[in-house]
């Protein structure tokens, strides 16, 4: 009498492991795969049926990578140029949402709205005019077009996401460190700020990763000096044939400062995922 | 002179929501800002604490111009009604700010946080974060925030009122205890008419953006100047009744043995305070109608509704004519249909003015 009853739930809980392996898989599959062709040999890469796990590992393609490709290089363009635009977006995202959320400011959601609207355009409407601007300023093909454009194209979203973040915090909560003797910007840096915290962890991993995968705008505006990972991971296309061994290495290699990324700002990234969702 | 307000308006875009009011608060006196939500009573506080700019008029905080300064260069401390505790800081850090903020050595720093913790009996908790302790805990922990570093002025915003009824009765003697011992000036937020009563040295009672009387409590209970007073204060509220003045000051009631007991000076004072119709209430409050026979001289005859023992006392409602109001006595003998006679001692009935 008392089995059915006590086997529902271990079955429905089976059920549950089984269902979740499985997206596991599905998702985690192309990560294995790319990661594994890395390490392949054009030879074993080709095969048919595909081997998964018996060859010989080797690391001529990462090898490949840096001396065809110049993945050295790129890196440290990318590395330079994402960590200006970033900051350059988070640090004139967040004060200008900050002025969005807490100040009296007539016209405030026009305004809003329209830092909003550079993200309604096409990127590739803006890469000629940008072209232009570039030549005329003598910047084309340095770090800082790249970090312009893309801390542009991130400024909008940090905006939009710190307002919220930011309204979310009581009021109460300023008003009471600048009661204790803070002026506005005291209380911003030292209650507001550190409160924001997981807010902004999860806001820079997006706008990191939106600049650190971007390719259109990089092949376009770059030509020899300012080249980033993107860029030099598509030369993996030849002419004639994909050389899909240097292309995983190349994925490989361009994943890995995302996952370190992400794995450091885990603690705040889950809290700041969801901080809108569970209040108090 | 502690706080001085001077004509001091409010307006949200077309909207006034303080308007022209002035009031003198002393040196360490306790002032209660009294009225139902949305009367102008919080904004009127957030003016004085420098978070909100005011339309017009001025603000003096120990004869110096306040009006536009920091909040910061105003030497007050305020009470949140959801206490605006940091709570990504210990309690320890969060008592501690102020001081921080004013760059208060170190040591000194602790012992203050410690003095005052213990005087608020929350010392046992300094390790604990904010969201770790009860909403009791949590208010002492924003009083203590605010008493360390002996402000001059200590503005509060209904403090009390997120706090269950037996807790806010312990908290308001014990509010009122520490600010008198220091000697603080304060202004005290509330829309709860006991937390006024018990509390307040002086009241200003605020409806729609002015404020309407200002006195101390029992003169406020006991005169109340306009309708919206006579309702707002007391539990049952003043008994309220229309009542004109005729060209000849003869005064018609809408209960006229009521009207007829009006004294002099509160004829007198129906004088100053009529309408341009004439037009005024008498009031008088339930605790002193008194219940006798039908028929006795001078008495109202009414009916009785309902009769509602509450124990100490008893809750007596009554209609004369189409007019309802209630009586509060001792125990009774009444009955709910008796036909009885209700008496207004002369020295209880009062003269209202109807509201703006």
């Amino acid at each position: 009498m008392s089995k059915p009853k006590t086997l529902r739930p271990v079955l429905q809980g089976l059920g549950a492991y089984a269902l979740a392996i499985l997206a596991t898989l599905f998702f985690a599959f192309p990560v294995f795969w790319m990661a594994s062709s890395s390490l392949k040999s054009e030879l074993d890469i080709s095969q048919y049926p595909p081997v998964f796990t018996s060859f010989e590992p080797s690391l001529v393609n990462y090898a490949e990578l840096f001396t065809q490709l110049d993945a050295l290089d790129a890196f440290i363009n990318s590395a330079v140029i994402v960590a200006m635009a970033t900051s350059l977006a988070m640090i004139c995202g967040t004060m200008a949402a900050y002025a969005l959320a807490r100040f009296d400011m007539k016209g405030k959601e026009v305004m809003a709205f329209e830092v909003l609207s550079i993200r309604m355009l096409p990127p590739i409407v803006s890469v000629i005019p940008m072209f232009i601007i570039a030549r005329t300023l003598g910047i084309f093909d340095t770090y800082w077009l790249l970090a312009a454009a893309y801390g542009l194209a991130g400024l909008p979203f940090v905006v939009w996401v710190m307002r919220v973040f930011i309204q979310d915090i009581p009021q109460s909560i300023e008003e009471a460190a600048m009661i204790d003797g803070c002026s506005r910007f005291e209380t911003f840096w030292r209650v507001t700020l550190p409160l924001l915290l997981p807010g902004l962890a999860a806001t820079m991993v997006i706008v990191f990763m939106f600049s650190w995968n971007e390719f259109l705008l990089a092949s376009m505006l770059t030509s020899q000096e300012a080249k980033t990972l993107p860029v030099i991971a598509a030369n993996a296309i030849k002419p004639k044939s994909i050389a899909w061994g240097l292309a995983s290495a190349a994925g490989v290699m361009m994943s890995l400062p995302v996952v370190v990324l992400v794995l450091l700002m885990q603690r705040y990234l889950v809290r700041g995922l969801t901080l809108g969702a569970v209040k108090g | 002179m502690g706080i001085q307000i001077k004509n001091l308006v409010k307006r949200f875009g077309s909207l006034t929501v303080v308007n022209d009011i002035s009031v003198d608060i002393k040196d360490g006196e306790f002032f209660t800002l009294l009225g139902s939500s949305g009367c102008g009573k919080t904004t009127t506080l957030r003016m004085i604490a420098g978070l909100e700019t005011p339309s017009e008029g001025k603000v003096f905080i120990h004869g110096k111009d306040v009006t536009y300064a920091e909040p910061r260069h105003r030497d007050i401390a305020m009470a949140f009604q959801d206490y605006g505790l940091y709570p990504n800081m210990s309690v320890f850090e969060n008592i501690e700010f102020p001081l921080k903020i004013r760059k208060m050595p170190e040591a000194e720093r602790r012992k203050k946080v410690e003095e005052t913790a213990g005087t608020l009996g929350i010392g046992d908790y300094l390790g604990r974060k904010p969201a770790q302790m009860s909403g009791g805990q949590r208010q002492r922990v924003s009083l203590a925030r605010a008493l360390v570093r002996n402000p001059k002025v200590f503005l509060m915003d209904e403090p009390l009122s997120n706090l269950d009824a037996k807790l806010r009765a312990v908290m308001r003697t014990e509010i009122r205890r520490l600010v008198t011992e220091q000697g603080i000036t304060t202004v005290y937020v509330t829309h709860d008419q006991i937390e006024a009563m018990s509390m307040a040295d002086r009241i200003a009672v605020m409806y729609k953006g002015d404020m309407v009387q200002v006195a101390p409590p029992l003169e406020i209970y006991d005169r109340p100047a306009t309708r919206f007073v006579a309702d707002f204060i007391g539990s049952p509220p003043m008994n309220l009744f229309s009542a004109e003045l005729s060209k000849g000051g003869r005064v018609v009631c809408q209960i006229q043995e009521f009207g007829q007991a009006l004294d002099e000076t509160e004829r007198h004072r129906a004088t100053q305070m009529a309408d341009q119709h004439g037009h005024f209430s008498v009031g008088v409050r339930p605790e002193h109608l008194q219940c006798v026979a039908a028929g006795t001289a001078g008495s109202a005859e009414a009916i009785v509704e309902l009769v509602e023992p509450l124990g100490q006392t008893t809750n007596i409602y009554l209609l004369s004519g189409d007019q309802r109001y209630i009586v509060v006595t001792d125990r009774t003998t009444v009955e709910a249909g008796d036909t009885i006679g209700v008496i207004a001692p002369r020295e209880h009935v009062r003269a209202v003015a109807r509201d703006r």
